[in-house]
C-alpha cells in the first residue's frame, strides 16, 4: 500500500525544516532562505504577491522613474504588497549563540503576526500587512512592536518598508523609517550606505573602488554592467529591495517532538522488563500523535545508566505512523537484539520530527490494535529490518545500462515506490529500461542469478569454448562503458556443462579469456 | 452387501463429495492453486498447480538447475491476480538479477530480498513474511533446519495464505517433513529430473518432462 504523502512543495503549512534539536516543543531555527521567487511559500493566504515585474533585459539604467511601472499592482486596490517590519538586535552579536537568543524573541514577535522570519544572525522580519486591520496604521503597529522590545529591555533598530530587504537594510543602517508606498522605496534607499546590504566584502570592495558608497549610486549603474561586476545576485537583491521582485520568506514554525521520560526506583537489567516499562510511554506517544494528527517516522530510545554514556536505540518505521501497535512491534524486535551494557536507571522516548499524517496513512482504527488482522507491507518491512538490520532488507530495480553488472540496483525504500514517494531517479530508470530489456528479450535471456564478480573459467583445448562447456546460445556482444574507465567488450553465451545447469558465460574480446557471470536458475 | 442401484453411474458416484479421488487433477481444490506452466507437473498436483497457503519443499544440490524457473510462472500469475502480492526471497544463494526478473514479468515494485545474518533469523523472517498476509509467495534458501521450524513455517503459510517454498540440500531427503509437497530435483539432460517425494492428496513419483 502506498502512503500518499503530499508533495513537499505545495503544502500550505510551513515547510518542514531540518532540525537537530530534541527539546519538547522546542524551537528550531530555520535558516533564513533567499528562495527563488517561484517557490510557493508560507505566506498568509490573503496576501498575494505582486507579480514579478516584466523586466526587459536591456534596461540600461535602474533609475527611480523606472520603478513606477511594476508597481501598478497596489494602486489597483485589489492586490496588496506585503509590508515588512525588520528588527535588528545589535547586542545579540556579542553572544556566543545569537540564534538561541533570538528564539524567545520570535515568540514575542509572533504576538503581532504569524509570519515571522529569521534573518541570521541577529534580525527578524515580520510581515505586518496582514495584521494592520487589528493594529491600525503601519506607524501605529511599528510603534507597538518597538515598545515591546523596549519593555523587554532590548535595544532594537527597526524599520518598516514594503520589501524585505528595504526594511532590513534601513534597520541595519539605523534609519527608523516607516514606509508604506513602494514608489518611495528607491528614494529612501538611495541614502543608505552600501555596507548595510551585508554583501560580501569582496563585492563591497569592488563598489568602493568605483567610488560608490551609497545605494543610490549603485541603483544608477547600468544593469548589465552591474550584473557583470557584482554577479546576478546583487541585481536580484536590488530588485527585491525595490519590491520589483517578490521575495517570499519562510515563516518560522516551532518544531515539536514528543518526549517522555521514566525513572526507575531500582535499576533494570533485563530487556524483558524494559519492554514492559516502555509500554505506557509508547501509548502516550501514540495518543499525543493522534491528538495532533501527526505521525513520526522514527523514535529514539535513550537508556540512562548509573555511569557511562547513554545507550541510544533507534527505531525506524517504513512510513509515517502514529500506531502504538507498530511502535511496540518494532520496539520488541529491536530490544531482542539489544545487549545492555549496564543496568538502566531511567529511560526516555524521544520522537523524530512530527510530520503530518497523509490521508492514506490515517486509519480510522489506527492504534486500536487487533482490528486489522493483516499487516501491511510497510509493517512487514520494518519488522524484518528491526531484527535483521536495515541493510538486509531491500528491493531491486533494473537500471538502463548495457553492462550487465550495472543493469540493476538495490532499492532501499522498497515500499510505496509506485506512489508519490517515488524517488525521482527511479521513475525514468524504469521507463527507459523497458526498451532495453525488451531488446534483450528478443535477443538473449538474462540469468536469474548474477555472480557478484565474474569467475574465471579454464580455457578449453579450442579457444572457441571454455573447457567442459557447450555453448548453446549466443553470442550477444556487449560493448560499453569505455567512457568511465570500466569499459567492457564481451561476447555473452548461454552455456551448459554436461548435464549440468545452464550458465551465462562470456569471453573477453581482448584477452580471449572466459568468465562465468550468471546462472539460469 | 450393499450394491449401487443400476441408475447410479460411475460419474455420479465420483461427484459425491465423500469420495476422495486419489491423484485426480480434476478434483475440486480446497484452495486456489497456481498452474506451474508444465502440463505433466500440473496433472500430478492436486488441483492442477502449486498449492497456495502451504509449504513446498524443494530438495536440490546444484543451484542453477532451473529450480526458480519452476516457480516463476506461478509467481508472476499470483502477482497479477492478488491485490497485495509481494514476493519475498530470503537468503538467495546469489544476487537476484533485476533484468531477468523483469523479462520473466515479475513486478519488481513488490519484490523484496532479505539477507538475514543467521539461519535462525532467516527462518524467523520467513515465518513473519509467510504469516503477514501481504505476500503471494516466500522463497527461502536454507542449508539445514529442524522439523520444529518447518512446522512453524507451514503454520505461518496457512495463516497468511501464502505459498512458502523452501530450498534445501538433497541430504534432507530421508528426514520427515511437514511440507505438503516435497520435490526432488536432480541433474539430468536437458535440464532436470523432477520427482515428487510427497504429495498431499496426490500420488508421489517421477514426473515426465513435457518439453518436447
Amino acid at each position: 500500500m502506498t502512503t500518499g504523502r503530499p508533495l513537499p512543495l505545495p503544502v500550505p503549512a510551513p515547510l518542514a525544516l531540518p532540525a537537530s534539536l530534541a527539546l519538547p516543543a522546542s524551537l528550531a531555527l530555520p535558516a533564513p532562505l533567499a528562495l527563488p521567487a517561484s517557490l510557493p511559500l508560507a505566506l498568509p493566504a490573503p496576501l498575494p504577491l505582486p507579480a514579478p515585474a516584466p523586466l526587459p533585459t536591456p534596461v540600461p539604467v535602474l533609475a527611480p522613474t523606472s520603478s513606477a511601472a511594476p508597481l501598478a499592482a497596489p494602486r489597483s486596490g485589489q492586490r496588496r504588497v506585503p509590508l515588512w517590519y525588520a528588527a535588528v538586535f545589535p547586542a545579540l552579536l556579542e553572544l556566543p549563540d545569537p540564534g538561541a537568543a533570538l528564539r524567545p524573541l520570535i515568540r514575542e514577535a509572533q504576538h503581532f503576526t504569524s509570519l515571522v522570519s529569521v534573518e541570521a544572525p541577529n534580525a527578524l522580519l515580520l510581515e505586518i500587512r496582514g495584521s494592520l486591520r487589528l493594529f491600525g496604521t503601519p506607524e501605529c503597529l511599528h510603534e507597538r512592536i518597538d515598545a515591546r522590545w523596549r519593555a523587554l529591555g532590548l535595544v532594537a533598530v527597526t524599520a518598516t518598508a514594503p520589501s524585505t530587504l528595504a526594511a532590513l537594510w534601513s534597520a541595519r543602517a539605523g534609519e527608523p523609517v516607516v514606509l508604506d508606498a513602494p514608489a518611495a522605496l528607491s528614494g529612501r534607499l538611495a541614502n543608505l550606505p552600501i555596507a548595510c546590504t551585508a554583501w560580501t566584502e569582496e563585492r563591497l570592495r569592488t563598489l568602493r573602488a568605483l567610488g560608490i558608497t551609497r545605494l543610490g549610486e549603485v541603483l544608477r549603474l547600468p544593469r548589465d554592467g552591474l550584473a557583470r561586476r557584482l554577479g546576478p545576485t546583487a541585481l536580484f537583491d536590488l530588485d527585491v529591495a525595490l519590491a520589483r521582485q517578490p521575495a517570499p520568506r519562510r515563516a518560522f514554525v516551532a518544531r515539536e517532538r514528543f518526549r517522555a521520560r521514566r525513572d526507575f526506583e531500582t535499576e533494570i537489567d533485563s530487556v524483558a522488563y524494559l519492554e514492559q516499562a516502555l509500554a505506557p510511554l509508547t501509548l502516550r506517544c501514540a495518543d499525543h500523535l493522534r491528538g495532533s494528527s501527526c505521525g513520526v517516522q522514527s523514535l529514539q530510545l535513550r537508556l540512562r545508566h548509573r555511569s557511562g554514556p547513554l545507550t541510544r536505540v533507534h527505531l525506524g518505521f517504513a512510513s509515517i505512523t502514529s500506531e502504538q501497535r507498530r511502535f511496540t512491534e518494532v520496539l520488541a524486535q529491536t530490544l531482542t537484539r539489544l545487549e545492555l551494557r549496564a543496568p538502566v536507571r531511567s529511560l526516555e522516548l524521544v520522537s523524530g520530527p512530527l510530520e503530518t499524517l497523509s490521508a492514506a496513512s490515517r486509519d480510522a482504527f489506527a492504534g486500536s490494535g487487533g482490528i486489522s488482522r493483516r499487516d501491511t507491507a510497510e509493517q512487514l518491512v520494518e519488522r524484518l529490518r528491526a531484527r535483521c538490520g536495515a541493510q538486509a532488507v531491500y528491493g531491486i530495480a533494473p537500471v538502463p545500462a548495457h553492462r550487465p553488472e550495472a543493469a540493476w540496483r538495490k532499492v532501499c525504500e522498497p515500499v510505496g515506490r509506485s506512489g508519490a514517494a517515488d524517488p525521482p531517479c527511479a521513475a525514468p530508470a524504469r521507463k527507459v529500461s523497458a526498451p532495453i530489456t525488451g531488446a534483450a528479450a528478443g535477443g538473449m535471456p538474462r540469468p536469474l542469478w548474477l555472480l557478484s564478480e565474474p569467475e574465471p573459467l579454464p580455457a578449453g583445448a579450442a579457444a572457441a569454448a571454455p573447457r567442459g562447456l557447450r555453448l548453446e546460445q549466443g553470442p550477444e556482444r556487449i560493448e560499453s562503458g569505455w567512457w568511465d574507465g570500466k569499459g567492457v567488450a564481451r561476447d555473452y553465451y548461454r552455456a551448459r556443462r554436461n548435464g549440468g545447469p545452464a550458465l551465462w558465460v562470456f569471453q573477453e574480446r581482448h584477452s580471449r579469456r572466459w568468465f562465468l557471470h550468471g546462472l539460469f536458475a | 452387501m450393499w450394491m449401487p442401484r443400476d441408475s447410479t453411474s460411475l460419474a455420479e458416484l465420483l461427484a459425491d463429495a465423500r469420495v476422495w479421488k486419489l491423484g485426480d487433477a480434476s478434483a475440486a481444490p480446497s484452495r486456489p492453486v497456481w498452474p506451474t506452466g508444465r502440463r505433466a507437473l500440473d496433472a500430478r498436483l492436486p488441483g492442477g498447480g502449486w498449492p497456495t497457503a502451504s509449504l513446498v519443499e524443494v530438495l536440490i544440490d546444484d543451484s542453477g538447475l532451473g529450480e526458480v524457473q519452476l516457480f516463476l510462472p506461478a509467481l508472476v500469475r499470483a502477482q497479477s491476480i492478488a491485490q497485495v502480492a509481494w514476493l519475498v526471497w530470503i537468503a538467495p544463494p546469489h544476487e537476484p538479477y533485476a533484468p531477468a526478473l523483469m523479462q520473466a514479468g515479475v513486478d519488481l515494485s513488490r519484490f523484496l530480498v532479505v539477507r538475514p545474518p543467521t539461519a535462525t533469523e532467516a527462518l524467523w523472517a520467513a515465518e513473519q513474511a509467510l504469516s503477514s498476509g501481504v505476500c503471494a509467495a516466500v522463497l527461502l534458501w536454507l542449508r539445514g533446519t529442524d522439523d520444529r521450524w518447518l512446522r512453524r513455517l507451514k503454520l505461518a503459510a496457512e495463516t497468511g495464505g501464502t505459498l512458502g517454498v523452501l530450498f534445501r540440500p538433497e541430504r534432507h531427503r530421508f528426514e520427515s517433513s511437514p511440507a505438503s509437497l516435497r520435490v526432488l530435483l536432480t541433474r539430468e539432460e536437458p535440464d532436470f529430473r523432477l520427482e515428487l517425494l510427497k504429495v498431499q492428496g496426490g500420488r508421489p513419483g517421477l514426473v515426465e518432462s513435457d518439453r518436447s
